[in-house]
């Protein structure tokens, strides 16, 4: 019932994972970085679940419930952030937000 | 007797805490009286001490102990005391003879600026001479003489305003260190040998060491006793440590500190009896300083510089002594030269503090003549210096050349040096007092001199050297060679006489006739040149008297040794290593620092991705670390 | 519950397209210059993502996926994307000019590495899952670990959401002030 064995889930988790982690490297419009942080929310997420059925221990899937939890709860704080630097009339670019410097 | 012995100790330093804790809220005058109440109290506990233990029959050392000072593994050393015929003899000539200054100073430094200051000091030095004289074992001793030479470095530059008196005082110190230097090696070298500093031990170790290493012990001693006696070649301090006030000079550089080699060469005396050659040494250094600073005292135009001279020959003389074995001879030198050379300091002291503080002899002449009781005091003072028969220098400068002339062939050349020394005694003292006191005041002297109230000094200042003027006239019959001999009878449980230093009465006889003789011809060739009527002219040898104005070129020689090769090699390491490596070390370390950190700042160019970028790339890097460590 | 007595043909069907569907809609998410195509290619990721849930026997997380994420965390996105308005960016706009290069080497690093590790450390294990009864992954089975097992994660995750509640109610009213500050 589980397809292909839960190596071939992790690779996919791991792909994931990356293509978020370079999303965020490489976009500079703060939608998209949130976007890119949920894929690898997700590419965690998979992973998660992955081992809770290898494992079958429940802990994985509560844990990835979890995790989708604390997501929604930093994507509603982020897109607020965004919505008020929108009010601002300032520039949705995250390189302009560069005053923590030495 | 160890209550009096304790109390004679511990009351000079409860004064000079009394005066550093008054502060300048205390009184001037209370402050000089408290110094010289204490001293005076240690003077009585002293006394006290020295009539129990005369009263007990048996006189052998009496330790006390207070508490271990020092304790490192088996080596100890208690902080204890001695109460021993030496020490008492020493205690009472210290606290007796101090006391009479202290109370001399009250009135010489009336008005000084720092006047408590330097009864405090003066106080402590007390207290110093008496933890050197009493102290118990080695250690305690090397303590009491470092504090002396501290006290000493103190009040030579007590005008410290003065930039000679404050070289003055380096001088001083400085050698004297080199003194303690060699004196603590030895110790060292006991130590290793024997991990104990009581006499006892120490004496009983060295007399199992070999030649080579008990010689190096007693030269190490000798060292010590020579920086602080100023004896040839540490002797150039001591002219110059004339800076000070002139109590200073009298109570330190002619009464105690001085004597403090010659204490030591006696108390340590079975070291120096296993070392035959060092005790030849420490009289030959004895005889050729007698002679030196005779020489010297020739052509000084100073009044203290003369009398400081005159120090140095007469410690010469005790070093004689005790290089030969006589012991108690020298100790009662010590004690009759006491009296008389503070009596002449002070005599000094008397003029100088009535004319405008002027030292120079020929501006002084004539004097006498304005100062009565201050002439006759520095006439039977110069009297006993020269040791005219009756006066007190007589019965003790005699027995050191007569114990000279009685042991072996050098004890002759001694002998000789002795008194050829004793000639010029009188000559340079008899040349002082005739230049200075007697005929008609200059004018200089008349224009400068002004009394105190009428009299030639405050009465704290005349008491004194009237009492000294008394001890050094009569102080000399306690002991006339060989008929009675109570000191030397008191000292013998402790620094018996060697044998070979035991005079037999024709050697007394020869020398007590020759000597005095030749001290008055002295006197009569000074006359002749120096005298109102100056029949002979002083001859003029330009090479000799160069040579006696430079003092022998010892202060050109350790100058030249000494000195220009230590500034020279500090220039050179502070020019070719300290500043081009050191001082740019300090400079390039932060500039470097400051480089690196204005490199390191620019990473932080305040871009989200970037920093996201590092957290990325950090976290890929310590994967792969921790899959190579794990 | 759900029962694919047909065998492993439709299961590795239903794998492939949707594996398939999950890696290229995770990189059209980070490819789209116009940010609504990307977050509808994020709606299409979950979506594929719950049908893997799926096959991974966890029903209750997949229904979670769908509701909460897609249904109710794509729509506020949705929502603010067409509140800020249209943009266009390229990709690899600006930045140092390092960053491109090191992000793909980062990312690229990072995907190599995780799979090494897992290969290396458990690569033997994952050959054989075991079976799981009907009852894991099921609601009923979640509920009772929530409120046994991890109540602690329960109860402390139901702050989280309050915290960020708070913290968006927060944001939101400070800017109305600025706003009218602005204005008048």
């Amino acid at each position: 019932m589980l397809g292909p064995g839960v190596a071939w889930y992790l690779g996919i988790a791991a792909f994931l994972f990356a293509t978020g982690a370079f999303g965020v490297l490489i976009r500079r419009n703060p939608l998209i970085v949130l976007l890119s942080l949920e894929i690898m929310l997700n590419g965690a997420n998979l992973a998660l679940i992955a081992f809770s059925r290898h494992a079958a221990n429940g802990a994985g899937q509560i844990f990835a419930l979890g995790v989708m939890a604390v997501a929604a709860a930093e994507v509603c704080v982020g897109l607020g952030l965004v919505v008020a630097i929108n009010r601002r009339r300032l520039a949705l670019d995250v390189d302009e937000f560069s005053e923590l410097r030495g | 007797m160890i209550a009096g012995a304790w109390l004679c100790l511990w009351a000079p330093l409860a004064g000079t805490v009394l005066i550093l804790l008054g502060g300048t809220r205390m009184p001037r005058k209370v402050a000089a009286w408290a110094a010289t109440t204490s001293v005076f109290v240690a003077f009585a506990g002293a006394v006290w001490s020295f009539l129990e233990l005369h009263a007990n029959a048996d006189h052998h050392s009496h330790y006390s102990a207070l508490w271990t000072w020092l304790a490192a593994g088996k080596f100890t050393v208690p902080f204890e005391i001695v109460v021993d015929p030496l020490s008492t003899f020493m205690m009472l000539i210290v606290s007796g003879v101090g006391g009479l200054i202290v109370l001399y100073s009250i009135g010489y430094m009336d008005g000084d600026d720092e006047e408590r200051r330097y009864f405090a000091y003066i106080a402590f030095f007390v207290f110093s001479m008496l933890l050197l004289v009493e102290g118990g074992n080695m250690l305690l001793l090397l303590v009491g003489w470092g504090l002396v030479g501290l006290s000493s470095y103190l009040l030579i530059g007590f005008w410290h305003e003065r930039p000679s008196a404050v070289a003055a005082a380096k001088k001083a110190f400085i050698m004297n260190a080199f003194g303690d230097a060699t004196f603590a090696l030895a110790l060292f070298v006991l130590i290793a040998h024997s991990n104990s500093l009581e006499f006892a031990t120490s004496f009983a170790t060295a007399s199992h060491l070999s030649q080579s290493t008990v010689d190096l012990v007693a030269l190490g001693l000798l060292g010590g006793a020579a920086a602080k006696s100023a004896q040839v070649p540490l002797h150039t301090w001591l002219p110059d440590a004339m800076e000070g006030p002139t109590p200073v000079s009298a109570l330190i550089h002619a009464a105690t500190m001085v004597t403090a080699g010659v204490y030591l060469i006696a108390r340590t005396h079975p070291i120096f009896e296993d070392a035959p050659t060092i005790a030849l040494v420490a009289a030959g250094l004895g005889a050729i300083t007698l002679l030196m600073a005779g020489m010297i005292a020739l052509v000084q135009t100073d009044i203290k510089r003369v009398i400081a001279y005159s120090t140095m020959s007469q410690i010469g003389y005790m070093f004689m002594a005790a290089g030969v074995g006589a012991f108690s001879n020298g100790m009662f030198h010590l004690m009759t030269h006491a009296f008389f050379k503070a009596l002449l300091f002070m005599a000094a002291g008397l003029v100088i503090h009535a004319v405008a503080d002027e030292q120079d002899i020929r501006k002084l002449r004539g004097v006498g003549a304005l100062m009565p009781f201050t002439k006759w005091a520095f006439l039977i003072g110069a009297a006993a210096l020269v040791g005219i028969p009756a006066f007190s220098g007589f019965f003790s400068k005699d027995p050191i050349l007569a114990a000279d002339l009685h042991d072996h062939w050098y004890g002759v050349v001694f002998w000789a040096c002795g008194l050829v020394g004793t000639f010029l005694t009188g000559l340079y003292t008899f040349r002082l007092y005739f230049i200075v006191f007697p005929g008609e005041p200059s004018p200089f002297v008349r224009e400068h001199y002004h009394s105190h109230h009428g009299r030639e000094g405050s009465w704290t200042m005349l008491v004194p050297v009237g009492v000294l003027t008394v001890l050094a006239a009569v102080a000399g019959w306690i002991q006339f060679q060989p008929f009675w001999e109570p000191i030397t009878h008191w000292l013998s449980p402790v620094i018996p006489t060697e044998p070979a230093a035991e005079a037999t009465n024709w050697d007394d006889a020869i020398t007590s006739v020759i000597a005095p003789i030749l001290g008055i011809a002295g006197i009569v060739v000074a006359w002749l040149i120096y005298g109102a009527r100056q029949r002979l002219a002083v001859p003029r040898i330009a090479w000799l008297q160069r040579l006696l104005e430079h003092k022998f070129y010892f202060d050109e020689a350790y100058d030249l040794v000494f000195y220009k090769p230590a500034v020279a090699t500090a220039t050179l390491w502070r020019r070719d290593f300290e500043e081009p490596v050191v001082l740019t070390t300090g400079s390039d370390l932060g500039e470097g620092t400051l480089e690196l950190g204005n490199a390191t700042r620019r990473i932080q160019n305040g871009l989200l991705r970037t920093y996201v970028f590092f957290l990325g790339a950090g976290m890929a890097v310590l994967a792969v670390v921790f899959l190579a460590v794990r | 519950m759900l029962a694919i007595t047909a065998g492993g043909v439709v299961v590795w069907i239903v794998w492939v397209a949707a594996g398939f569907a999950c890696l290229a809609s995770g990189v059209a998410v980070v490819s789209f210059t116009n940010p609504f195509f990307s977050a509808l290619a994020l709606i299409g990721n979950l979506a594929s993502l719950a049908v893997l849930y799926l096959l991974l026997s966890a029903e209750f997380v997949a229904a979670a996926q769908v509701l909460v994420y897609a249904g109710a965390v794509m729509v506020m996105f949705l929502f603010v994307i067409a509140y800020v308005g249209p943009r266009r960016e390229p990709p690899w706009a600006g930045g140092p000019s390092w960053q491109t290069l090191g992000a793909v080497l980062a990312a690229g690093a990072i995907f190599v590495e995780i799979v090494v590790v897992i290969g290396l450390k458990a690569g033997g294990r994952l050959e054989k899952s075991p079976d799981v009864g009907s009852v894991f992954g099921s609601p009923g089975w979640i509920g009772r670990l929530f409120l046994t097992d991890h109540l602690l994660a329960f109860e402390i995750t139901s702050i989280v959401l309050l915290v960020a509640a708070v913290g968006g109610v927060i944001l939101g009213s400070h800017t109305r002030r600025a706003v009218r500050g602005e204005m008048g």
